[in-house]
């Protein structure tokens, strides 16, 4: 969640940008001042967002690298430095085995998603059968479920089937996403016509078309769509929370919460250990922000 | 589609921050604050706990009852069974132990791993006794663990979930001699005549205070305010000489000024908290704080916030904010409550370096302020139950961990890394508590208002079946009063809706 933050800044800063290069357009010509004004008004506002949201941020980072006995100490003004309460973050968080549980899950729920996503959506696109359209309604309809409202159910099942500190109880309930079929299939929808005619008359099947034509066009969408997955597997806490008891098996965000509990007189472990969880998503959505943002809004029109 | 993602991943923490929102460091404890044992203070002990009650001849396991239940089948707890074990019986332990108290279990358990071949204990820490509790509610019983620690307030809610063997099966079939311990603390986990669990750590709640503010307020730090009136006085001197800007720093958490505080608050006054004397001889059918003693207690703390001599810090959600405003750098309190087993945690912490201007020498540790203006205190903590159905040989190794953790010379280490009251006499001659009682009289404080409390229905404190919940509305009604409401009205609305969980947990009970 934090680490989202600045990803949404980042873009809400690129749109006000872009719209203050096209609204001055205009008026640059005759009416300079006013111009500079409105200018400077709107980048103040951006500063002042921009802030806002870096601030809790710059204190965590602060307070990462501060030593204990100084973290309380003037904690805007960065006037001590070491690298150990990284190192014993590490070690005493075992963030280690925590970002490689977050990872695996994280993996598997990507390609799971991906895959339920791409063929439900095919299907509900390209394919004709009855009850198509209530289906999807039904379908749809589950994104209205929110996931607190069904935590309780899904524990219990996870437990039943004897899978509590597992990996696979850690991925189970998030393999198939109602949000990914929809997605691809407001993709799938203003796919040409031409395309599938043409693929149907060289003998290709479902699985071929697919495959080797449906996929490849789609290919921005569904990298969207596996980033986001990740991005959300990644930053899940409430569930990996709920059905670990072990502490082996938790995963980076809920194995902070450990962190924090054996470490109540040591804020700066604490912080240091929030920096290192957010390191490899905030590379990540630096990395891939803009296709995240493309990728999203690509049904968009069409659809 | 962005924004639902947001939205989804806002409300996934904002459900998670309320479900942590009472995790409390006051439940913590900590490591060794405790000065170096000196030799010449060794021999001095036997005779330091005078004050204790002589451990009667016929002391037994059980509570004081009304109640005919039948004794519980000593054959649930086949404490032989580990004989024909072959290899270490494997016991898996959650508890809600955290910081530094997590350290102290960890170092208890690893001596006993060490000091025997049959039993292997390993420990699940699961952060806090509220998600200690949630998880263990919400585990089918095979995936519970084999020996679970609950707090206090747990009693009846264990015993109706009919998931764990009464402790005293497994006392009456070793032959467990409990004679040494403070009644008070077996008594505080029985009811309707049956021991459930077994006391561990026994904590209550202790007055903090800051040394220097005293000195500079003109007041004797050595003795620190009794009853409430005397909490008032030296708030008074306190903000009038500009020692500190405010007396004390109170809260309404939970498991604190909103809930724990008060229980222990009505049992000073010698009150009942909730009927069938305190829901002990049977189930308890209403809460009692709604009539005037809880009126009069409320207004006079109400007063004091109104007054500008306390200060009300919040909901307190970490449990660290009542302490933290003791180290306020602008506005700072001079006292504030919080239990005993934060003790090691805050001495950590000052001598850590964490707190500017504030040592470990600085702070003061008084007896809790109550209205009678003598110290008593309620068994508060937590305490060990064994879990049903993990198999004899299971049972008999869950129960010989016990056995460890409850000896004296547990008992004494115990008590001095964490804070932690010692739950029976002999500890109190062994080291490394023999000393440090002496020496830092701090860590005695606790102990002593709990020996020094009498035998007495009100002074065993309440068993709820939703006390845990009982404590949440009473908790917002504290909050609503501190804030400036209605004392009457908010505690009667509070007792209103306590009462009707009470009722509800006994319908389906």
């Amino acid at each position: 969640m934090a680490v989202s933050e600045p990803g949404e800044a980042t873009g809400v800063i690129d749109d006000a940008t872009d719209k203050a290069r096209s609204g001055g357009r205009p008026s640059s010509s005759a009416f300079s001042t006013p111009r500079g004004i409105r200018l400077a008004g709107r980048y103040a506002l951006l500063g002042l967002v921009t802030f806002i949201v870096l601030f809790p941020v710059y204190t965590t980072i602060v307070a990462s690298l501060k030593p204990g006995n100084r973290v309380l100490q003037n904690p805007l003004v960065p006037n001590a430095f070491t690298l150990d309460i990284f190192r014993e973050a590490w070690t005493e968080g075992r963030l280690g085995r925590f970002i490689l549980n977050s990872l695996v899950v994280a993996v598997v729920v990507t390609v799971c998603q991906v895959a339920t996503s791409v063929m439900s959506g095919y299907a509900f696109a390209m394919l004709d059968f009855p009850g198509r359209g209530v289906l999807f309604m039904v379908f749809l309809a589950t994104l209205l479920v929110p996931l607190e409202a069904t935590l309780v159910v899904n524990r219990r099942t996870i437990d039943s089937l004897g899978w509590l500190n597992s990996y696979q109880g850690l991925a189970a309930p998030f393999l198939a996403t109602a949000f990914g079929t929809f997605l691809l299939r407001q993709v799938f929808l203003g796919f040409p016509d031409e395309l599938r005619d043409a693929a149907r008359i060289d003998g290709a099947g479902h699985t071929r078309f697919l495959w080797h034509v449906a996929l490849p066009v789609v290919r921005p969408t569904v990298g969207a769509l596996a980033l986001f997955s990740f991005l959300s597997s990644w930053n899940q806490y409430l569930w990996p929370n709920l059905i670990t008891t072990e502490s082996d098996m938790n995963t980076v965000q809920s194995g902070l919460r450990s962190l924090r509990y054996s470490t109540l007189d040591k804020p700066n472990l604490l912080m240091a250990g929030t920096v290192i969880a957010a390191v490899p998503i905030f590379a990540a959505l630096l990395v891939f922000q803009r296709q995240l943002v493309r990728g999203l809004t690509a049904g968009a029109v069409k659809g | 589609m962005n924004r639902r993602f947001a939205f989804t991943m806002l409300a996934g923490v904002l459900v998670a921050a309320s479900c942590s929102s009472s995790d409390s460091i006051l439940e913590s404890g900590n490591e060794t604050p405790t000065t170096a044992a000196s030799p010449t203070t060794v021999a001095a002990s036997p005779g330091t706990d005078d004050t204790d009650a002589p451990p009667s001849s016929d002391a037994t396991t059980i509570a004081p009852t009304t109640s005919t239940t039948p004794p519980p089948d000593p054959g649930l707890c086949p404490v032989d069974a580990l004989e024909n074990a072959d290899g270490p019986v494997e016991v898996l332990f959650w508890h809600g132990l955290n910081g530094a108290t997590n350290d102290g279990i960890e170092y208890l358990a690893a001596e006993y791993n060490a000091s025997q071949s049959k039993v292997k204990v390993r420990l699940e820490p699961q952060g806090s006794y509220d998600s200690t509790i949630d998880k263990y509610v919400q585990t089918s019983q095979a995936s519970r663990p084999d020996l679970v620690m609950f707090p206090e307030y747990m009693v009846q809610q264990t015993v109706d979930s009919d998931s764990v063997i009464p402790i005293q099966s497994c006392i009456e079939a070793a032959g467990f001699d409990t004679s040494a311990f403070r009644q008070a603390t077996l008594k505080a986990y029985a009811t309707a005549g049956v021991q459930w669990a077994m006391p561990f750590n026994v904590s209550n709640p202790v007055l903090y205070f800051n040394r220097r503010m005293f000195e500079k307020a003109g007041l004797d730090p050595d003795a620190p305010p009794q009853s409430l009136q005397e909490l008032r006085e030296y708030s008074q001197a306190i903000v009038d000489s500009g020692a500190a800007s405010y007396g004390i720093a109170i809260d309404s958490g939970t498991d604190s000024g909103g809930g724990w505080f008060l229980e222990q608050w009505f049992a000073n006054a010698g009150e009942l908290y909730a009927d069938n004397d305190n829901g002990r001889t049977a189930p308890a059918t209403k809460v009692l704080y709604d009539g005037p003693v809880g009126v009069e207690l409320l207004t006079f703390l109400q007063q004091m916030v109104q007054d500008g001599l306390a200060y009300y810090v919040g909901g307190n959600a970490t449990g660290q904010d009542n302490f933290l405003k003791l180290a306020d750098q602008t506005a700072p309190a001079a006292m504030t409550i919080g239990t005993s087993a934060a003790m090691g945690t805050v001495f950590d912490a000052l001598d850590g370096g964490l707190i500017p201007g504030i040592t470990n020498e600085d702070v003061g540790i008084g007896p809790l302020p109550g209205p009678s203006g003598t110290p008593t205190a309620l068994v508060g903590g937590a305490a060990l139950y064994v879990v049903a159905d993990h198999g004899d040989e299971t049972t008999a190794a869950a129960w010989d961990f016990i056995t460890y953790l409850v000896s004296a010379q547990s008992q004494s280490e115990w008590a001095v890394q964490t804070g932690y009251v010692p739950i029976r006499a002999d500890a109190l001659s062994l080291e490394p508590v023999a000393s440090t009682y002496t020496d830092d009289p701090r860590f005695r404080v606790a102990y002593d208002q709990l020996i020094g409390s009498p035998d007495e229905p009100a002074l065993q404190g309440p068993i709820l079946g939703p006390q845990r919940e009982v404590r949440v509305v009473t908790a917002l009604a504290v909050a609503d009063i501190f804030e400036g409401g209605d004392v009457q009205t908010a505690l009667t609305d509070a007792a209103a809706r306590a009462n009707a969980l009470i009722a509800d947990y006994n319908a389906y009970n």
